[in-house]
């Protein structure tokens, strides 16, 4: 009695570990979102001013609001994912999410397991910020200095490798500033627009972007792979944001300077 | 039997107390240190905050409410997780003494695999391995996130309660099995009527400890994106436009958070401790 319970026990103990291996059915999701009422959008919680939290815990800023546009689009309610660079793909790929507006770049190896829409939305640069007083004036001042940057963002790989700076990782902006400003590290790279956002504060007087922008890379939206219908009405959507200006009105209403991109792409489809 | 040594060991020794010893711990000591790390905090506080913005306190003040939600998260998973790991780590500890050799052997790998693996490894597996949702029979069963850290984090919790009875069956004198055989009791009814009852206390302490440990893990969701804690506070510091001056009492506020509540359960082991460690 007692050995055929160990023995299930220890059975089932061992097997119950790996023992889900049910795959969700899908056809095609536009319909699951109506049937189901609610569109999940995964949008970045730590990316001021693009996605981040209130202090009630509600997830705001530019990327949720165009998400917005896209359930009211739908008819349906809307449910944000906070998602990090290291699981937003998974999410799209096993279906918790029905779209990914997540600062994503868009690169080719990532249009292979996501279906990333066209045209892109919005697009972002690499730049340092640094204290003035260094004078820096070409990514090569950089070599055998240490930058500090974010783990997993894609820009430390090429200023590692390309300029020759020593890259000093850290897992969120606050650590970062707190380095520099301790002296860690010569200077941050990261986007562009997060450095001019920052920049204009009094706290950050003394420093500056002082590089030319270089990488300048489009964001991505996507949705699973294999939506068609999903992904044309995106690419629409997408379409009628840079014609109606709500990418430049977001921009402003969020505090962002109008980026060139956004500029030019409303001009385009104007 | 035994004549090389005339002298008859007790089975266990309990540990002499030594209540003159001037740098034996007490419990006030972990209060200090808390206070001290609190005060330390609150210099470098009041030293960066400019005019135009919102002082420190308040900052913290007003994110507060979340951080607390987040914190309420971390022990839910903590509870889940130990009661998971505990039921089936308990199951496993016996198959570890079964003496059906076949099951003795698969309970001892799944205990050494799962006890030896990074707990953040097997969280990514938890995580990323098992799908979003599961249909069994047209009902579907959704597994949202804390979901899966729970079952992540009860794996090795389960594999560590293994140790534990295994240990605790396997410090009892074989006298009691002997004894209780010798009574005509089947192996079922020792060990659950004999063996057991005894382990328990034994069991408690190493438990508690273990329970604590895993408390302080469940920040390791964070990575994963969990809404607990850490990820909160990392989310708000970043919400706060990145002010450096923020980073020191924000995650004081979170270390003062995993003490106030890890601390009480701590003290209360080492009564127990106390308390059990007379010969039974």
């Amino acid at each position: 009695m007692f050995k055929t319970i160990t023995k299930r026990t220890a059975m089932a103990a061992a097997l119950g570990a790996f023992a889900f291996a049910a795959m969700p059915a899908q056809a095609d999701v536009i319909d699951d979102i109506k049937e189901r009422g609610i569109l999940r959008v995964a949008v970045k919680a730590d990316y001021k001013p693009y996605g981040f939290r209130d202090t009630s815990g509600a997830i705001i800023g530019i990327e949720p609001e165009l998400a917005q546009d896209v359930a009211d689009e739908l008819g349906v309610e809307i449910e944000f994912v906070p998602v990090v660079s290291s699981n937003r793909m998974q999410f799209l790929q096993q279906g918790k999410v029905d779209l990914l507006i997540a600062t994503m770049t868009d690169k080719p190896d990532r249009r292979k397991v996501i279906s990333i829409v066209d045209p892109n939305y919005y697009s972002s640069g690499t730049n340092i910020m640094a204290p003035k007083s260094f004078g820096f004036t070409q990514w090569e001042d950089l070599r055998d200095k240490p930058v500090c940057g974010i783990q997993g963002a894609f820009y430390n790989k090429k200023t590692g490798r390309d300029f020759g700076a020593k890259i000093v990782a850290f897992k969120g902006t606050a650590e970062v500033y707190a380095a520099l400003k301790a002296g860690n590290c010569v200077a941050f790279v990261y986007d562009d627009s997060s450095h001019v956002a920052t920049l204009e504060r009094e706290e950050w007087a003394d420093y500056e972007m002082p590089l030319p922008t270089i990488d300048d890379a489009p964001w991505g939206l996507a949705v699973a792979l294999g939506e068609t219908r999903f992904h044309d009405m995106m690419g629409d959507m997408i379409e009628g944001w840079h014609k109606s200006g709500r990418i430049l009105e977001l921009e402003t209403k969020w505090g962002v300077t109008n980026t060139p991109f956004a500029l030019t792409m409303h001009d385009q489809y104007k | 039997m035994n004549n090389s040594n005339h002298k008859i060991m007790p089975v266990m020794m309990a540990p002499r107390p030594r209540p003159n010893d001037r740098f034996q711990l007490q419990s006030w000591h972990g209060y200090v240190l808390a206070a001290i790390c609190v005060a330390a905090g609150v210099p470098a506080a009041f030293a960066a905050t400019d005019p135009g913005q919102a002082g420190m306190f308040e900052t913290l003040l007003r994110w507060m409410p979340l951080l607390l939600k987040g914190f309420i998260f971390n022990i839910v998973i903590s509870i889940s997780a130990m009661a998971v790991g505990t039921l089936v780590g308990a199951a496993l500890g016996l198959g570890q003494i079964s003496l059906n050799p076949f099951v003795q052997k698969i309970a001892w790998i799944v205990t050494q695999f799962f006890r030896n693996a990074p707990w953040l490894v097997l969280l990514f597996f938890a995580m990323f391995l098992l799908p979003f949702e599961v249909k069994v029979f047209g009902l579907t069963i959704p597994l949202p996130d804390w979901l899966k850290a729970i079952l992540g984090l009860s794996l090795p919790v389960m594999a560590n309660v293994s140790e534990i009875v295994r240990g605790a069956i396997q410090s009892l004198p074989s006298g009691q099995w002997e004894a209780a055989e010798s009574l005509a009791f089947s192996r079922t009814q020792v060990l659950w009527r004999i063996i057991l009852p005894q382990c328990v206390k034994r069991m408690l302490p190493p438990w508690m400890n273990l329970y604590s440990i895993l408390t302080m893990a469940t920040v390791l969701a964070s990575i994963v994106g969990v809404s607990e804690v850490m990820t909160l506070t990392g989310q708000a510091l970043a919400a706060e436009g990145g002010r450096s001056d923020l980073l020191i009492p924000f995650y004081s506020f979170v270390l003062l958070l995993f003490f106030a509540y890890c601390y009480p359960i701590a003290r209360w082991t080492v009564r127990l401790e106390k308390k059990f460690s007379v010969i039974t």
